[in-house]
């Protein structure tokens, strides 16, 4: 899942939860649910380190990656 | 009668060839661009004028002197360095150009005001054309020189404040003769590697500052029109604040400088998180008034005398409950799995709180008729006491006959 995603679906969520249909046990699975992917997200934010790559291209459409480190 | 001597076509060019290039050598002329033409092969094929005259011009790709490009835009005055000669399969002579540039002060300038002209009447400035960028860049091309100040503007922006995107570096010259070009190329190729490996959600085609012949290369005919045809969203960032260059316009967006670029393209994860601590503690409170909910409707449906022990418990619980939803909307994030597993023993033990579970499960509550206090101790009910259990379904009144242990 994708930041975006995880994202939208934690709105949903919330939404959901702001509703008044809502049972108990549905608002405890929804709530446990979005904590899961609060955490997921931001975990996910304090680990990630920037990527540089520079695309090689020997042939025409034959690429390859190669990691660019800071000077 | 003197012999005279009888040229064929081709002695006579060869001949006026080699007297045009000796007489004249390497001359300096001056003139306007009249028209522009490209050819397949890269030579590019100009008229130069005045008032009452025209010469043809040519210029062959892959002379390395200095030459931009943007001079030959129609209606520009310019200064060239070449030779002349004749093209002796069509007997025409020309001007072969090795050096070109705009002539007098602010000519450059005026070449891309003309440019600008052209390209905006063919609609490619249009914002109808412009794409939004994406809110959650994971994938980020970059145009620019593998060596530059930009590059790493970028790069820093976007460690501090998106650091989990990827950073794809298409590298290309950024200035000289072979920028448009090599920008070009490096577009294309961002297009193809965003097809065929990994999809691009944004790209920046970027520079830093420098002078208007350094920042000219952006604002090449060629590069703009690749801007405009990209199929990825793209913000054009050249120079300084002060500083624009054609690509700009052609641009989804233009960022003043390679740094706002790298700001502009990603969200700020510190504020991210902040959402995403605020949406927690809205659900928090949510679920709150749920419980809140659920206990007031508790409490209506069991007689409050029966049940004052466990509606304590509730009430203990539901403080307990705001306590930690007040801590989870102050919102400090990093112990948040370790909250959420106390969120997660809270509603357990609020759902064991529930009277009717035990009863469900087959225990059953026992009061002296007539009194609202649960029996705990036999000793309460002598032998003939009429008492009263309650099961999950219905109660039973009964009269006890023994009192067993005491």
């Amino acid at each position: 899942m994708t930041i975006e995603e995880a994202l939208a679906k934690l709105e949903a969520i919330t939404q959901r939860l702001e509703g008044d249909e809502l049972g108990l046990e549905e608002a405890i699975r929804l709530f446990d649910e979005g904590l899961e992917l609060a955490s997921t997200i931001k975990g996910r934010l304090e680990e990630a380190k920037l990527k540089v790559e520079r695309v090689l291209e020997k042939t025409k459409n034959v690429f390859s990656l190669e990691p660019l480190d800071l000077p | 009668m003197n012999e005279q001597h009888v040229y064929t076509v081709s002695e006579l060019n060869r001949s006026a060839r080699e007297r045009l290039e000796s007489d004249f050598g390497e001359i300096w002329l001056k003139g306007e661009v009249s028209e522009m033409k490209r050819a397949a092969s890269g030579h590019l094929y100009f008229t130069l004028k005045d008032d009452a005259s025209e010469i043809s011009a040519v210029r062959f790709r892959g002379r390395t002197s200095a030459f931009s490009p943007l001079a030959l835009e129609p209606g520009t005055m310019v200064l060239a360095l070449g030779k002349l000669t004749v093209y002796e399969p069509r007997g025409r002579y020309q001007f072969i150009a090795s050096l070109l540039q705009p002539l007098g002060e602010g000519a450059l300038q005026a070449a891309i005001e003309r440019l600008k002209a052209r390209l905006r009447d063919e609609g490619l400035f249009d914002p109808s054309h412009r794409s939004p960028l994406p809110r959650f860049p994971t994938r980020i091309g970059v145009v620019t020189s593998p060596t530059g100040a930009a590059l790493r503007d970028v790069r820093a922006a976007l460690e501090r404040r998106w650091p989990i995107a990827k950073v794809f570096l298409f590298p290309t010259s950024v200035q000289g003769e072979s920028a448009p070009d090599e920008i070009v190329a490096a577009l294309d190729c961002a297009g193809r590697f965003s097809e065929r490996e990994e999809s691009l959600d944004v790209m920046i085609l970027t520079r830093g500052g420098g002078s208007a012949e350094d920042l000219a290369a952006f604002s090449d005919e060629r590069v703009v029109r690749a801007v405009f045809a990209c199929p990825i969203p793209i913000v054009s960032a050249v120079g300084h604040e002060i500083d624009s260059a054609l690509s700009d316009f052609a641009a989804d967006v233009r960022a003043p400088t390679p740094a706002s670029a790298g700001e502009l393209v990603a969200p700020d994860q510190r504020e991210l998180v902040e959402s995403v601590e605020a949406r927690v503690s809205r659900m928090g409170r949510r679920l709150a008034e749920r419980f809140r909910q659920r206990s007031d409707r508790l409490r209506a449906l069991v007689r409050p005398s029966l049940l004052r022990a466990p509606e304590r418990r509730i009430e203990t619980l539901e403080q307990r409950l705001d306590g930690l939803v007040e801590r989870l909307h102050r919102g400090v994030g990093r112990a948040l799995s370790a909250r959420a597993s106390q969120m997660e023993r809270l509603v357990d033990v609020l759902r064991l709180s529930d009277p009717n579970l035990p009863l469900r499960r087959g225990y059953s509550l026992t009061y002296l008729s007539g009194s609202s206090e649960t029996l705990r101790d036999a000793a309460t009910a002598p032998a003939g006491a009429e008492i009263e259990t309650r099961l999950a379904t219905g109660r039973l009144r009964s009269r006890v006959e023994e009192v067993i242990d005491t």
